[in-house]
């Protein structure tokens, strides 16, 4: 599924002090590909995902995912798409402290409401290629954060999605750790054919990217690697 | 760091939730109110029993009274004359209704003016103001009556007006011919609940004769109250008015007992519920805490940060809690003060009295409770280092570490309670330091048994429930700290409202139980004329010829003075068809009638109360007759539920030897079917010439009539359970909400998952639902426990009353529903907000 943003505008309202974030701002990201997103702190990047997440709604313009007008669905809408058509990975694992590895994977299928048998083989396959299969009845808060933000990636990928966003994935981890999570994130999204789309402040991510994109000016303009590596 | 910062960053954060700082004011309001009300419920019956009881008996020493409440004025007129005893007067004291004052209730004092002077020192003025104005002359005037002035001007009265006054089925038209007023405030609310008449013109209303209710006296020395019971004929009686008027206050003093206990629970529940609030909101501000003490501030002035603020919160919220407890007060003393003058005791005035001690009562549950809340919090924010301080996880281990040792304290306070409930029960006082305990106890109990039941229930049913079920349970045993704050406070809640709700449906199935039985008959006659009350044997004998009628229970039923316990029922049986509930006899049921045919006796449970009398063989009592005391062997003891001095049951010939009288008083009949009723009654009516004053009820009126005066004492309760549930509810809002700022972030993460709204709302919902489950589940023990300590010892102590406790499922089953119920209701408000969280920011903050 393609991703269009078209004629984008976002503003956010903080207590009387106006901050636009996106200006008339259109873009494309295409289905399969691995695009990354590069900025300083602060200019958007995680607004971006959130709009094409149905997170946040533009103040204008349009979002289209597939044949589907992001834009225009009502909250509970674009709730039950997300929950179908998008994994999402953020740089602070955002696990349910409460609830095990393997729960903490399969919530969004129950959320979901498909069928244990459905989904138990698919979340007990991915647990075992990112090897954690042996502690999907701990914790999260036992577990590493590297360990943390491999769960997430299986949670992310368990219900299917066509299309993975990744937050700064690896802001919070060390860079050996951070190297690998960028591979398996990479990987397994090539694999299963995934759109992925990850926001990042380090330039490591672009060697795997497909697409290198940057927030400019409240829109998104593409770098060719010479402007990145000069 | 300054300390003015600190505050200043402390209130900047309350002003950025208001909503959050109007709850906790609310919160802690609405303990102290509830806290206040029932004290000033409390201290003004009491304060309306001192003053419908003091009368103006002040000065004297000793009362010569009769044994059934009666004299002749001859005694009087001979201790005067042949004793010379000058200082004495006669005085008439009876209740009587006065149309004109809405049909309130006073007690009519006929006195004699020129005995008075050396007497009693009434000071009266009259509507003019002349100040000090003889009694005497006020009172020559024909048919004059004296009455309060503060009375007199709150009804629109003036003087020469013309007043009703009502007693039984007479009705006697008086004038006002002048004032009570005293420059003492506490003389002028004694007179708000009398009339003082002539002491003939007393006699003259009432219908007494010759007779008057009795003599005042002020005696100096022994010999001469010797020489006074020497000359006093049969059936006439010296006593200590200081003595005769403390057995009169005591029993009031039941009911103000069980006020006491009222208030002392709205008490407990007013500081566990403050607890609860203060603390809750208290640890939202960990984190900002955390961070002040990485940024430099110093451990004290963080404590007296922290502190500070919340003393000011606790400040307005008590102040506040304050004047809304006066208002509820102020409704709940009338509503009490028309229930004892119809069940226990005529109270003649009502006030509503706010006494300094209720209010620093009610002020310092708050601050107390607030201090205590947040003293801790407070320390452990200057304590720890300030990266702990950050995450909350700290402040949960460190209650996993102290686990044991709180469940351990809680069961040692526990059984140091129902040792003391056992063994200490004498002593006023213990048994609500003992509830106290069991409810502290209690509480320190609770994160052990939320842990066990939560783990229970997950290991129960780990397979079929699903992530979201599994989250809201292990989210209750993530925030233990909390939670079980509020799930203590919940329960304590829920288990006055179980202890209250055993305690009147115990008492109630007892008394339907004593009204069928002992009072039983379908159809009641008697006489309705107070002075003339024997019914023709005729009307008896015409009764039992009727086809419909199965049987007839004949008795007499008088009045009798007793030194021991005031007024007393005394009853003699011609034919007796009801069944008695026997608390003790001193032989088997069968052979008791034949032990009253000798001469023993039967006395009602009060009456053995009053009396002290030992439940055990060989067991008399002494009571004034008409020749004087006679001791009477005691065969019985049985349950009775009618307040006042008691009753006693002996046999005929008895009652005529000792008290003069072989009339039949009353009839209890019994039909063939309860159907017949109407058609029996209109029979009877027939038989009955007008003039007689019979009055002729059916058993179910009297039924309605007793119960309904037993549903309205009970309103007292009510309106404290109501109060529970408000309190609760406001407590539970309080920490839903304080626990939804903090998963804030959390529910960012379910929706930006896939949650829906209502998938959202759900979890908080269940979350709520299972912690007031569980309180429920926790309650049923303790309102148990306070049920048998309301019933077994407080009603028993103060009432000397015994009723059987009965608890059914319903009410177990109903106050876990409740609970729960409370809860989800509770959690509604949050639920829709934790819905409507916008995941963009709480995504955001970090
Ligand atoms: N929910 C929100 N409310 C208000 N302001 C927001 C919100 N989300 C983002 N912003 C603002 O929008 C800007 C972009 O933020 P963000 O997309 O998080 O940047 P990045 O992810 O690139 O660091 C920031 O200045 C931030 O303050
Ligand atoms: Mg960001």
């Amino acid at each position: 599924m393609d991703i269009l943003l078209s004629h984008i505008s976002k503003t956010y309202d903080d207590n009387k002090n106006k901050r636009v974030v996106f200006r008339d701002m259109t873009a494309k990201f295409t289905s399969g590909l691995f695009c990354v997103i590069i900025g300083k702190s602060g200019v958007g990047k995680s607004s971006l995902l959130n709009l094409i997440s149905g997170i946040d709604i533009p103040d204008k313009g349009i979002i289209q995912i597939g044949d589907a007008g992001v834009s225009d669905m009502t909250d509970t809408q674009r709730t039950i798409f997300r929950r179908k058509h998008i994994g999402f990975i953020y740089q602070f694992f955002n696990l349910i402290p409460v609830l095990t590895v393997l729960e903490n994977v399969t919530l969004i299928c129950e959320l979901d409401g498909l069928s244990k048998k459905r989904y138990l083989d698919r979340a007990n396959s991915f647990l075992k290629q990112v090897g954690l299969f042996d502690r999907r009845n701990d914790y999260p808060d036992t577990l590493s954060g590297g360990e943390q933000q491999r769960v997430a990636i299986v949670r992310s990928l368990v219900n299917d999605p066509d299309i993975l966003l990744a937050d700064e994935p690896t802001g919070n981890l060390d860079v050996k750790t951070g190297r690998a999570i960028l591979e398996m994130i990479s990987d397994l999204a090539k694999k299963n054919g995934k759109t992925l789309i990850m926001a990042t402040h380090s330039l490591e991510a672009i060697d795997y990217a497909d697409a290198v994109l940057s927030v400019v000016n409240q829109t998104l303009v593409p770098l060719s690697k010479e402007q990145i590596h000069p | 760091m300054n300390q003015h910062l600190l505050i200043k960053i402390c209130f900047r954060q309350s002003r950025s939730h208001p909503l959050r700082t109007l709850l906790l004011i609310i919160g802690i309001a609405m303990g102290v109110a509830g806290v206040i009300a029932i004290d000033i419920a409390k201290t003004s019956v009491s304060k309306s029993f001192d003053l419908s009881t003091a009368a103006i008996t002040s000065e004297t020493t000793h009362q010569v009274v009769g044994s059934n409440f009666n004299i002749p004025q001859s005694v009087f007129t001979d201790l005067r004359t042949r004793l010379g005893i000058h200082r004495s007067a006669p005085v008439i004291s009876t209740h009587i209704t006065v149309m004109e004052l809405k049909n309130a209730t006073l007690t009519l004092m006929g006195i004699d003016p020129f005995s008075e002077m050396g007497l009693r020192n009434l000071t009266v003025r009259s509507r003019s103001g002349t100040t000090g104005k003889d009694l005497s002359g006020l009172l020559t005037h024909a048919s004059g009556v004296l009455l309060s002035q503060a009375m007199a001007s709150q009804y629109g009265l003036n003087q020469n007006d013309t007043i009703t006054l009502s007693f039984g089925d007479r009705q006697v038209q008086t004038v006002i011919s002048g004032f009570l007023d005293s420059r003492d405030g506490a003389t002028n609310a004694i007179f708000q609940g009398l009339i003082l008449a002539d002491i003939s013109l007393a006699q003259e209303i009432l219908g007494m004769g010759d007779d008057i209710t009795r003599i005042d006296l002020i005696l100096t020395d022994a010999a001469m109250a010797e020489q006074i019971v020497k000359r006093l004929p049969d059936g006439v009686i010296l006593v200590e008015t200081r003595r005769q008027n403390r057995i009169v206050r005591e029993l009031s003093r039941s009911f103000e007992t069980s006020l006491t206990a009222f208030s002392m629970l709205a008490l407990f529940m007013g500081i566990f519920l403050i607890y609860n609030t203060v603390s809750f909101s208290i640890t939202q501000r960990r984190k900002l805490n955390g961070t002040l003490r990485a940024l430099g501030a110093t451990r004290k002035t963080l404590f007296w940060t922290v502190l500070a603020e919340v003393m000011i919160y606790a400040l307005v919220g008590s102040a506040s809690g304050i004047l809304l407890g006066i208002l509820l007060g102020k409704g709940a003393v009338h509503a009490v003060c028309s229930t004892v003058s119809d069940m226990y005791f005529v109270l003649t005035v009502s006030q509503t009295h706010i006494t300094v001690p209720t209010l620093l009562k009610g002020f310092f549950a708050g601050i107390f409770s607030c201090f205590a809340a947040s003293v801790f919090p407070a320390i452990t924010a200057a304590r720890t280092l300030p990266i702990t301080l950050m995450q909350r996880s700290a402040s949960e281990s460190a209650l996993k570490k102290y686990l044991p040792l709180f469940t351990l304290t809680g069961m040692v306070i526990i059984g140091a309670a129902v040792f003391m409930l056992n063994f200490f029960t004498r002593q006023p006082g213990v048994d609500f330091i003992g509830v106290f305990m069991i409810f502290f106890g209690s509480a320190l109990l609770a994160p052990m048994v939320i842990l066990l039941f939560v783990r229970g229930l997950l290991a129960l049913f780990k397979k079929s429930w699903g992530s979201m079920t599994k989250m809201a349970l292990r989210n209750i045993t993530r925030s233990l700290s909390r939670t079980s704050v509020l799930i203590a406070s919940l329960m304590v809640a829920t288990s006055v409202y179980i202890g209250i709700d055993i305690m009147t449906s115990s008492f109630r199935c007892s008394v339907i139980d004593w009204v069928d039985s002992h009072i039983g008959g379908d159809i009641h006659v008697s006489s309705s004329d107070t002075l003339k009350r024997g019914l023709s044997p005729r009307l008896v004998a015409d009764i039992q010829a009727l086809p419909e009628v199965a049987g007839i229970s004949v008795y007499n039923i008088h009045r009798i003075f007793s030194r021991t316990s005031g007024e007393v029922h005394i009853f003699s049986y011609i034919t007796d068809l009801s069944t008695k509930k026997w608390s003790w006899t001193a032989a088997d049921e069968t052979q008791l009638t034949a032990l009253l045919d000798q001469g023993w006796i039967f006395v009602s449970e009060i009456f053995a109360q009053r009396n002290r009398i030992e439940a055990k063989m060989g067991a008399s009592v002494i009571i004034d007759t008409q020749t004087g005391p006679v001791s009477f062997r005691i065969a019985g003891i049985f349950r009775d539920f009618f307040m006042g001095g008691g009753r006693v049951i002996v046999n005929r010939k008895l009652m005529k030897q000792y008290w003069g009288y072989d009339d039949i008083t009353s009839l209890q009949v019994f039909l063939h079917t309860p159907k017949t009723v109407a058609p029996v009654i209109e029979r009877i009516n027939a038989f009955v010439p007008e003039s007689a004053n019979v009055k002729v009820v059916s058993g179910a009126t009297i039924k309605k009539g007793i119960l309904d005066v037993f549903d309205k004492t009970f309103l007292i309760t009510s309106a404290l359970q109501i109060l529970t549930a408000i309190v609760a509810l406001t407590g539970i809002l309080n920490s839903v909400m304080a626990l939804l700022l903090e998963r804030t972030r959390e529910l960012g993460i379910l929706r930006a998952c896939g949650a829906e709204t209502g998938q959202v709302g759900r979890l908080l919902l269940l979350e709520c639902g299972f912690s007031g489950f569980i309180s429920g589940v926790m309650a049923l023990p303790l309102g148990g426990c306070l049920a048998w300590v309301l019933i077994d010892i407080v009603n028993r102590r103060s009432f000397g009353w015994t009723y059987d406790m009965v608890t059914s499922p319903k009410i177990f089953l109903g106050a876990v529903t409740l609970s729960s119920a409370a809860a989800i209701v509770a959690g509604i408000f949050p639920a829709v907000r934790a819905g409507r969280t916008d995941i963009g920011s709480a995504l955001h903050m970090e």
